[in-house]
């Protein structure tokens, strides 16, 4: 029985509303082959100059590697340590998670900014203003919240009476973690674990403000570029990063559909 | 036996230690300085909070910020609901395309998308060349640089959140309701304003909320579109500290804005299940 | 159609309705609703009863064919406008709504002027015995009385016809009862045209005036239940509805509508032919439990046979015996509790027997 039926026009609105949320995606591909000095679509011909650049820039390519080592660390920080708070209160009572989950949407809420100023003031006393460790640490406290979110969804799909069980065969606390809870819930944690990775990836404000003079990770040096000098090669660089997410998001959806079935 | 459970209990709690104590040092304590250093700086007092009332400079930011805010609300809602209602009705194959396209731009670096943006609405950009093309302009409008400009990114990057909301809501509808008022007699339009759109009301509640909060504290894409002319409340606070270095009007603002973030959301959380809408 | 008699309020010409394109749901429909009728549209799941129920509330629309209703073509007529009222499976009361607001939406939908409204809901609410309850949410009403709201809801805009959809399957047996009771008083009371569709045949029986029987997507037969218990057309029909012994056979010879057929034993019965019948016709014998007798009131049927006693079941009321014969272990006899039947034992010999006009044989 069809029953919501919505009119042509609301169908066609929607389809347009749709197409101008990938619109972005597909303009800036064209963009990055631009044979001109300024962010145009290509004129005469498609170039890859702005690649060859990009790709022979040593600032670029180092940046690349500084946002990958900080996200790859700040990604397992925040996965061992949300994984286990996840397991932990899930374990304890319901009650308690609830309120730690509560918790945890404070730093997805709170605007960044605010958060920005007060690490930067933290990490002048502690002197950690331009490290690795500093940039670090900050990205894996802020990427809890995706891992600890993500398990507790999966643990709640989890018969507690598994670990009971467990218990009950004769395995200790770390057995019955490593040998029943953790592979259940992997899904979830794999999730969790993509959802850090491309937070501290993208993250910029807080790398503005504890950066200092040593670290330019991708998104900082895209975005002095852009108040720089708009040149294409900052395009090449979005390309660069949307075909990145466009790999992500489908292992990610192929994720979502195991856990599905 | 007691003793034995109470030593389990012991593990699990001090599994769930290292991410408390992360989040206590590296978390509540930053935003309790924060919050300390809009009350010490210069001098001890409420003096920066007194700004809030006097400057006229911080009231322009304000109503700024409110305004872009109220505006890319009320769009990102009109244009959620619509994709939301066709997602709800389409078939489930249907529907994962649309998701897709969703989720697509949710997942690009709002940085990535806002330089887009100002690509797509530059005056190189492939809207103005396609205005000229087609003679409609002769020549480039300003389309970046601009509130407009912050406006069309801002609606781009709060859709997502507006349309999982308020998708996550209409799954949960018995359609079978709308087909009942139909048979007893209500025409299409009517079934919906009578029973759908009622029906609708805790998810257009809870995705207005989100997106209202989220977007009083956008930074990255009114700095970029903005061009420097848009000045909203994140990016001013910003500038206290890096140009002007005064730090207890930053802290002093930075306060303001988390207390009416977090405010909004308690308000809300009496409403609805908060937990819910971040999750999606 | 035939002259003299009303033109029916509903008039299905020639149905099919395909969803997909391959299989049929309904196929080659032809079905009358008389004018202030009950009729109830019995069939297992997927028998097309619900599909044909759609079609004429309108939420789906005849592949092909043409559905009347009071005489004007409604086939292409959107559901909003067909002006039949109807009762949902799980109420689909608006949960946004009072009770009183519920039952008031056909009218507020139809423009009625307030102050109608208003009493006409009051007379519904009283209708259906639910006074007072007009600012309730449905949430907080038992099963029961949101099942009246929704028939309050049906009824209040007088429509012709109320089509109800298997209404009561979400109650319990004792409620379920009871309110097929109230609505068969008010379908007595208002003389409206009912249409239900149920998948209980208990129900159908006590409700009806008429009874159409749906199996694959097709209408077996349509008779008041009596007779369509008593002299079922099918052999689907006659299983479908309560219990049949039946026996394979070939009909040897014909006379009238009586017929004698050969069983697979070589046995050979007397039974009324149903159908396309001629000899040597390939058949399927039903008789009813209830209609076999045994000992001395058996030596007065056409067809008697010796039959071995296998096992005896104490149903309060009733005896039920399973019985071998006709080469054949599952011969079922039910008696009703009498004196005497203590002597019954799994092992002993019996006659049984039967009318011929109670034993029909209807062609496969």
């Amino acid at each position: 029985m069809k029953t919501l039926q919505p009119s042509g026009i609301v169908l066609a609105f929607a389809w347009l509303v749709l197409s101008f949320l990938v619109l972005p995606a597909f303009a800036v591909i064209p963009v990055s082959f631009t044979d001109t000095r300024y962010l145009s679509l290509p004129e005469e011909h498609w170039s890859l100059q702005h690649w060859r650049t990009f790709l022979s820039s040593q600032d670029w390519v180092d940046s690349i590697g500084q946002s990958l080592w900080i996200a790859v660390v700040s990604t397992v920080l925040s996965v061992v340590a949300g994984t286990l708070c996840a397991i932990g209160c899930w374990r304890l009572s319901s009650g308690l998670s609830e309120k730690i989950r509560g918790l945890m949407i404070l730093p997805m809420a709170v605007p960044t900014i605010v958060y920005a100023l007060g690490i930067y003031r933290l990490y002048v006393e502690l002197d950690l203003v331009g490290t690795m460790l500093g940039v670090m640490l900050a990205h894996a406290v802020t990427g809890l919240p995706f891992v600890v979110l993500t398990v507790s969804a999966s643990l709640s799909n989890l018969d507690p009476r598994l670990e009971q069980a467990a218990r009950g065969l004769g395995a200790s606390v770390r057995q019955t973690l490593r040998y029943v809870i953790v592979p259940n819930i992997l899904p979830g944690v794999l999730s969790g674990a993509i959802f850090a990775f491309i937070h501290s990836w993208d993250e910029l404000i807080v790398v503005l403000f504890i950066g200092g003079r040593a670290l330019f990770t991708l998104p900082r040096r895209m975005w002095d570029g852009i108040n720089d000098n708009l040149d294409p090669v900052i395009a090449v660089v979005a390309t660069a990063m949307i075909l990145f997410t466009l790999l992500v998001l489908t292992a990610e959806l192929s994720l979502r559909a195991r856990r599905a079935s | 036996m007691l003793s034995q459970a109470s030593s389990v209990n012991r593990v699990y709690w001090l599994i769930v230690a290292p991410a408390i104590v992360m989040l206590v040092l590296f978390y509540f304590v930053p935003l309790g300085q924060v919050l300390l250093t809009s009350v010490t700086d210069p001098k001890p007092g409420l003096g920066n909070y007194a700004l809030l009332f006097t400057s006229a400079a911080i009231h322009k930011t304000l109503l700024t910020t409110v305004r872009i805010a109220a505006i890319t609300t009320g769009l990102a809602l009109v244009l959620g609901y619509a994709v939301a209602y066709a997602m709800r009705a389409a078939t489930s194959q249907r529907q994962r395309l649309m998701l897709f396209c969703v989720l697509l731009p949710f997942w690009i670096s709002v940085l990535v998308r806002s330089f887009a943006w100002l690509t797509i609405l530059g005056p190189q950009g492939p809207i103005n060349a396609g205005l000229m093309g087609l003679g409609l302009v002769d020549e480039p409008i300003a389309l970046s640089r601009n509130e407009t400009g912050v406006l069309i990114a801002m609606v781009h990057v709060m859709l997502p959140y507006a349309i999982l909301t308020l998708y996550a809501n209409m799954r949960g509808i018995d359609v079978g309701l709308v087909s009942a008022a139909r048979s007893l007699g209500a025409s299409r339009f009517q079934a919906f304003r009578m029973v759908f759109l009622p029906l609708t009301r805790p998810g257009l509640i809870g995705a207005a909320s989100l997106v209202f909060i989220l977007s009083l504290g956008f930074y990255v894409t009114p700095a970029i579109l903005g061009g420097g002319k848009v000045m909203m409340v994140a990016q001013y606070t910003a500038f206290q500290i890096n140009e002007t270095m005064r730090w207890g009007l930053g802290t002093m603002l930075a306060a303001a804005l988390m207390i009416a973030v977090l405010g909004t959301l308690w308000a809300l959380s009496r409403v609805i299940d908060v937990k819910r809408l971040f999750s999606a | 159609m035939s002259n003299g008699t009303p033109e029916p309020l509903v008039r299905f010409i020639n149905v099919r309705k395909s969803y997909d394109g391959k299989a049929d749901a309904v196929r080659a429909l032809n079905l009358d609703v008389e004018t202030g009728e009950f009729l109830t549209l019995l069939g297992p799941s997927g028998s097309g009863k619900t599909t044909t129920l759609t079609m004429l509330a309108g939420f789906e629309q005849p592949t092909e064919g043409r559905i009347f209703v009071g005489g004007a073509d409604v086939t292409r007529v959107p559901v909003e406008k067909r002006g039949i009222g109807m009762v949902f499976q799980n109420y689909a009361l608006f949960p946004n709504m009072t009770v009183g607001e519920n039952i008031a939406f056909p009218l507020t939908v139809r423009r009625t002027p307030r102050a109608e409204i208003a009493a006409k809901v009051a007379r519904a609410l009283s209708m259906v015995r639910l006074d007072g309850l007009a600012d309730r949410r449905p949430q907080q009403l038992s099963g029961g009385q949101q099942q009246r709201v929704a028939v309050a809801r049906a009824l209040v805009f007088e429509p012709r016809l109320v089509l109800l959809d298997e209404p009561l399957g979400a109650l319990d047996r004792q409620l379920r009862e009871q309110m097929q009771y109230e609505l068969k008083h008010l379908h007595a009371r208002l003389g409206v045209t009912m249409v239900y569709v149920t998948h209980d045949q208990i129900e159908a029986m006590t409700m009806s005036d008429r009874v159409a029987v749906f199996s694959t997507g097709q209408l077996r037969q349509v008779a008041p239940p009596r007779l369509l218990y008593e002299a079922p057309e099918s052999l689907f029909v006659a299983q479908f509805l309560g219990e049949s012994n039946t026996l394979p056979g070939t009909i040897a010879r014909l006379s009238g509508s009586e017929c004698s057929v050969t069983l697979a034993d070589g046995t050979t019965v007397i039974a009324t032919a149903v159908g396309a019948c001629a000899a040597g016709t390939a058949v399927n014998v039903a008789v009813r439990p209830e209609k076999m007798v045994l000992g001395a009131a058996a030596a007065a049927c056409a067809n008697k046979v010796q039959a071995t006693l296998l096992e005896v079941s104490f149903l309060g009321d009733q005896l039920r015996l399973r019985l071998g014969a006709f080469g054949r272990e599952d011969i079922v006899v039910k008696l009703a509790n009498g004196a005497g039947q203590e002597t019954l034992d799994p092992g002993a010999v019996l006659t049984i027997g039967w009318h011929a006009g109670d034993c029909r044989a209807l062609a496969s």
